[in-house]
């Protein structure tokens, strides 16, 4: 029982600081950008005060881009938290899974087609629907209790598909400038987005969210083994469509918005494991906050860094994600190699 | 020489670059021009399109240039490297032309097509159209300089040496590019054009559906606030993109535009800036 309390606190204060984390960094996003502003000015601006032109910048350009770097930061880190607690698998996550490319996929073929306008629903409702259908595909063929690489492997191809039907979309397109504008989106960048975005993802986040923290009991039960949840009255293959459909929500959501932002699922239940344990239905909330705090310091950082024109904030979170990633593979190596090592 | 026989002695002419485009609809017979850039037939962005109907459509690749045995081959200079090298091997007589950065280049540019096709009177004439539109809208320009920024998709922002420069130059108005310190053009955030502030922007067209982010820029609540239509004036893209011909007509809707958002804003604009 004692144990039980200390783990108890530890988790409360793990969260207590990540949320402080998550409000700083708010602020930080809030507080840089090409034009200089003092912190006193962006606090000023927010509340209404200072010239303008300020309160524009910090209203209408730099929270936007924060409140998005929050919710989608979250969704990611919670999505990757929920499939590596549905797979009973480390590696898991929706970038490895092709879940991203392949909503990409879904917006792209719609501003490809140049038939709906880029800030109407019609963006993240493609993008969702590729996004599931890419996790269900991946999950049919590698079946219920796949190993890591067979879960890669058929990751990889999702995402080669993805990829390659992308470009294929590109060529289709009669605006000339598709090609340029979808490179650029696929990079992924929340840099200025507006409160028209925020209203865009948002439901489909939320939904997200919610969908993925209801199963948080079930995922608790699957980590004690299949057939354990199975007699706790888990239904697993329920358990499995509804993680899909939290996730496909709140991945394509958030990629209609901002392209594709991979790895912030991956890293972040890493991160929080050591400090709140391995319990996959005590993880969801802290891998949520520390993959919000994870994109806010990314989105901070690609506009710290100098350079000529802007970093975008997918690259940088793959510069950190694939070292990460390979580090992982090296630590994992065993039982990717099917135990021969 | 094939050239010889046949009834004229004009040169033929096959053009793979979308300003070349312009300039031999403009100046050369339509029995010359063998064929047109992809991009002839683009009504946004091709002065020229209803014209470039009556002409072969080229790939911009060096194939069909060939099979087509062109005296001469115009291109521009951004036309790809590989294309002009391979075209130039072949023994094709080829003629690359720059970028406009203004209005005495868009005329030595005209000057030089007319030269190329056989019809420097043609030339000629089309210059003395361009230099009576500046003359023109010289006259009624005698207002106040405001300063303008051009903004395309993405932010893309024409430099200080750029020939929408020069077409603003001449209607009286400055090219706020300069304050942000791009000479030949480049990217600006919004942020920077807010806080800029220059008189009015510059736009292609002033439609509220966004294709794609890069026209979604356009459309950011936070530039609409300050860039509603009435501060926006509107040139379409066929007019500015390439040096021709058309810069009279872009020179006119300029002189239309300013009066159009000078009309509009006048009485409560100008009380607003005084109480700044």
């Amino acid at each position: 029982m004692v144990t039980a309390d200390v783990a108890a606190g530890r988790r409360t204060s793990v969260i207590v600081a990540l949320v402080l984390l998550v409000a700083l960094l708010t602020l930080a996003s809030l507080a840089v950008g090409p034009v200089r502003l003092s912190p006193l000015a962006v606090v000023d601006a927010l509340f209404g005060g200072g010239d303008e032109v300020q309160r524009v910048i910090v209203q209408e350009i730099r929270l936007p881009r924060a409140i998005l770097g929050v919710a989608i930061g979250a969704i990611l880190g919670l999505s990757g938290a929920a499939l590596q607690g549905l797979l009973r698998n480390p590696l898991a996550s929706p970038s490895l899974f092709g879940a991203p490319q392949s909503a990409a996929f879904g917006a792209v073929l719609v501003i490809a087609l140049g038939l709906a306008d880029v800030r109407s629903y019609a963006l993240p409702v493609a993008a969702i629907v590729m996004a599931f259908l890419s996790v269900f595909m991946l999950l049919s063929v590698a079946g219920r209790n796949a190993g890591l690489l067979i879960l890669i492997l058929a990751g990889l191809a999702i995402s080669s598909l993805a990829g390659a039907a992308t470009a294929l979309a590109m060529n289709l397109s009669s605006n000339p400038f598709v090609a340029l504008e979808i490179a650029f989106w696929l990079l992924g960048s929340l840099a200025d987005r507006n409160f028209r975005h925020v209203i865009l993802a948002m439901p489909f986040i939320l939904a997200g969210a919610a969908i993925l923290f209801s199963q948080r009991s079930a995922l608790r039960a699957l980590s004690l083994g299949e057939e354990t949840a199975q007699s706790l009255g888990v239904n697993v293959g329920v358990l499995r469509l509804v993680v899909i459909v939290g996730v496909a929500l709140g991945v394509g959501g958030a990629v209609a918005v901002t392209g594709t932002i991979g790895f912030i699922g991956l890293i972040a239940p890493h991160l929080m494991r050591p400090l709140v344990g391995y319990d996959p239905g005590r993880l969801l909330l802290p891998s949520a906050l520390s993959g919000a705090a994870l994109l806010l310091a990314a989105d901070v950082a690609v506009r710290i860094i100098p350079s000529t024109s802007d970093i975008k904030v997918g690259v940088l979170t793959s510069l950190i994600g694939v070292p990460f990633f390979l580090y992982l593979i090296v630590r994992e190596r065993r039982a990717l190699g099917g135990g021969v090592a | 020489m094939i050239a010889a026989a046949r009834a004229s002695d004009l040169p033929r002419i096959a053009s793979i670059n979308a300003c070349t485009d312009q300039l031999l609809l403009a100046l050369a017979d339509p029995e010359q021009i063998l064929g047109l850039g992809p991009y002839s037939r683009d009504t946004a962005r091709s002065w020229g399109a209803a014209d470039a109907h009556r002409y072969p459509r080229l790939s911009g690749e060096a194939e069909d240039v060939l099979v087509l045995k062109p005296d001469v081959v115009v291109a521009g200079s951004f036309t790809k490297l590989a294309t002009r090298t391979l075209l130039k091997e072949q023994g094709l007589r080829l003629v690359t032309f720059d970028v406009a950065h203004s209005l005495d280049e868009v005329k030595a540019q005209l000057r030089q097509m007319g030269e190329l096709t056989g019809h420097p009177d043609r030339a000629a004439a089309l210059n003395a159209r361009i230099d009576a539109a500046a003359a023109r809208t010289r006259q009624l320009v005698a207002r106040g300089q405001y300063s303008v920024l051009s903004i395309s998709r993405r932010g893309w922002v024409s430099g200080s040496r750029s020939l929408i420069s020069s077409l603003l130059a001449e209607v009286g108005l400055s090219n706020a590019a300069g304050e942000l310190g791009l000479k030949y053009g480049g990217f600006a955030s919004l942020e920077a054009i807010i806080s800029l502030r220059p008189d009015f922007i510059l736009v292609s067209n002033d439609s509220e559906f966004a294709e794609d982010e890069g026209r979604a820029f356009l459309l950011h609540p936070a530039l609409e606030r300050f860039y509603p239509p009435s501060k926006r004036l509107v040139v379409p893209e066929r007019m500015t993109v390439c040096g021709g011909p058309m810069v009279v007509d872009a020179l006119d809707r300029l002189v239309a535009e300013l009066e159009r958002v000078e009309r509009t804003a006048s009485a409560p604009a100008r009380s607003a800036i005084t109480t700044r």
